[in-house]
């Protein structure tokens, strides 16, 4: 295979033809849905039938699906299809309450596999690779997800597994593995294993890292590139959609493809739960749409994140997902705005007289929200109209950016309380909170 | 140049601030010459002329504040208000404007800590040039 797309068909599938397609899978997943008893009853009180589908804007008919949903209905409240041709079940920790479970079919993990090995291809892995995976081989479903996607890639796959950097040293070096798998984290304690053994990560076979599973910022992905001399490329999954192929980022590094032929993509206001603007931040909301054994329909996600405008050079017409931007459960409402702390912290971190710690605190003053933005300084100094100017100028682009006027105080190290080594970012002492 | 070393601490408007600041420079005995505060509702800065700046620089910074290092003019008159007023009449007429300013009694005279709006070079020329009585050093 000398060409540049895993399918070229489906990756660069005109948008119109696209959508077409989305609207026939969208059907056929109704279809399979009136199986589920979750949905089943939902679906007839909605009035929704394969018929009634007419384009992907019937999505907004749809209802929403949350995790609590996953949970109540443990284990196999959800599922559309007999549990005889239900093959594997992957789950969550459950740490919270129940853990969640998620059913796959024999057609579903081939799908599975089909589109996170299309995102290996498209990040330029080809079966000529050696792929280590540093996932956990069990319920998470890096694990058997990577496998499975880079044998059907046709790559050599080392199921090395979780932990043990040292083994993981000893098989790069000895099978002179080309691509690792791991999260942002793992990529920098491995690439130390290698410096205590005295080799310079970039000096070995690996070219390519694919990291996901774990928020992580543009300065940390160079980072990441540094250490190792080789490529890394986020990549998207969650297992409720089924895990790691839902999308990656393409050779661009500039936004990450969702694989549309699979799902619906709706990028949503976590209150009004109405699309935002194009391009906006909001909250990724998700719809399965070639899966089975355990359909989700507008699955709230929690991940915010934006739509990148405009064309990706690389040819593929799926959308593009912009780094996620936190959780959307971290939203406040402050005078009837909707602000998450990134904002906040996106707009200070452009300030280079400020440090890294911040807090927000927001309190009821007679029948009104205030917010007050506490920023740490960065340096002392000596002038006192810079640091009124400062003040100032924060207060306004916060200002721009959140639509309401917070008040900015500049305080020095070690004001802003810190709680299990992490700072604490939003303080809410309004009386109804 | 002829001119003396100040400390500038940002001071959050917290109360037991300034104390805290005080009582490391008293546990080491460093004495406090001058001191001055500025403020707004929002935060300070509190300039100091202490025994020996650099040891109270590196102490209060260790004990995690905010702190700088910067040069001001330490001019010394005789200690009545006509000398106070002839000197920043001489300043004033060689085209040196003034940021701030404060005041301590040394060795029977006054001396004016002067921090020049434009810059503190121009303002000490002007300074010799009338003959004003610049302080320089003391650590």
């Amino acid at each position: 295979m000398n060409s540049k797309y895993w399918n070229e068909e489906i990756e660069t599938m005109p948008r119109k033809q696209l959508e077409k397609l989305q609207v026939e899978r969208l059907k056929k997943t109704v279809e399979i849905a009136m199986g589920s008893k979750f949905y089943a009853p939902k679906f007839k009180e909605l009035g929704i039938t394969p018929e009634s589908i007419k384009s992907v804007e019937d999505i907004k008919r749809f209802p929403f699906t949350t995790k609590n949903d996953l949970r109540a209905t443990y284990p196999f409240g959800i599922k559309s299809i007999p549990l005889e041709k239900v093959v594997r079940l992957h789950s969550s920790s459950g740490t919270t309450g129940n853990p969640t479970v998620i059913l796959h079919s024999q057609k579903d993990l081939d799908q599975w596999a089909d589109a996170m090995a299309r995102s290996m291809y498209c990040i330029g892995l080809r079966n000529t690779d050696i792929i280590q995976n540093t996932s956990g081989y069990g319920m998470f479903t890096g694990g058997l997800g990577i496998q499975y996607a880079a044998e059907r890639l046709g790559a050599l796959t080392v199921p090395a597994g979780a932990g043990n950097s040292k083994r993981h040293v000893k098989f790069i070096t000895d099978f002179g593995t080309t691509a690792l798998h791991c999260i942002p984290s793992y990529a920098t304690r491995l690439a130390a294993a290698f410096e205590e053994e005295g080799i310079d990560p970039r000096n070995t076979t690996v070219h390519t890292l694919i990291i996901g599973a774990e928020p992580h910022s543009e300065a940390q992905r160079k980072r990441i590139e540094e250490i190792w001399g080789a490529k890394a490329y986020n990549n998207f999954g969650m297992s409720e959609m089924c895990g790691p192929g839902v999308a990656i980022e393409c050779q661009e590094q500039n936004g990450m493809h969702i694989w549309e032929d699979n799902y619906i993509v709706e990028i949503l206001d976590p209150v009004t739960l109405e699309p935002v603007p194009e391009g906006e931040l909001g909250e990724l909301v998700l719809t399965t749409l070639n899966r089975e054994a355990m359909p989700l329909f507008r699955y709230r996600t929690r991940d915010l994140t934006r739509i990148l405008p405009g064309d990706c050079p690389c040819g593929r017409t799926h959308k593009r997902l912009a780094r996620f931007q936190g959780r959307s459960d971290d939203m406040m409402i402050v005078k009837g705005v909707n602000i998450y702390p990134i904002q906040i912290e996106k707009i200070l971190m452009q300030f280079p007289e400020l440090a890294s710690d911040y807090l927000i605190t927001i309190e009821t003053v007679g029948d009104n929200d205030e917010m007050t933005v506490e920023a740490e300084l960065a340096q002392a100094t000596d002038d006192f109209s810079m640091l009124q100017n400062l003040t100032k100028e924060i207060t306004r682009r916060l200002k721009d950016e959140i639509l309401l006027t917070p008040r900015v105080k500049l305080v020095g190290k070690g004001v802003i309380p810190q709680s299990d080594g992490k700072a604490k970012r939003v303080n809410d002492l309004r009386n109804n909170h | 140049m002829k001119t003396i070393k100040q400390i500038s601490i940002f001071l959050e408007n917290q109360r037991g601030k300034l104390s805290d600041i005080l009582t490391a420079l008293k546990n080491e005995n460093i004495e406090i010459q001058a001191a001055s505060v500025a403020d707004t509702n929002e935060f300070g800065i509190l300039r100091l002329i202490t025994s020996d700046q650099k040891k109270a620089a590196q102490l209060l910074s260790d004990q995690g504040n905010l702190v700088s290092m910067n040069e001001v003019l330490a001019i010394q008159v005789e200690p009545d208000t006509a000398s106070f007023t002839d000197a920043i009449d001489a300043l004033t007429a060689g085209g040196c404007t003034i940021s701030y300013l404060y005041t301590f009694h040394k060795d029977g005279k006054l001396v004016l800590i002067i921090r020049p709006a434009n810059s503190l070079e121009i303002a000490e020329r002007i300074a010799t040039e009338k003959g004003l009585t610049l302080i320089q050093g003391w650590e």
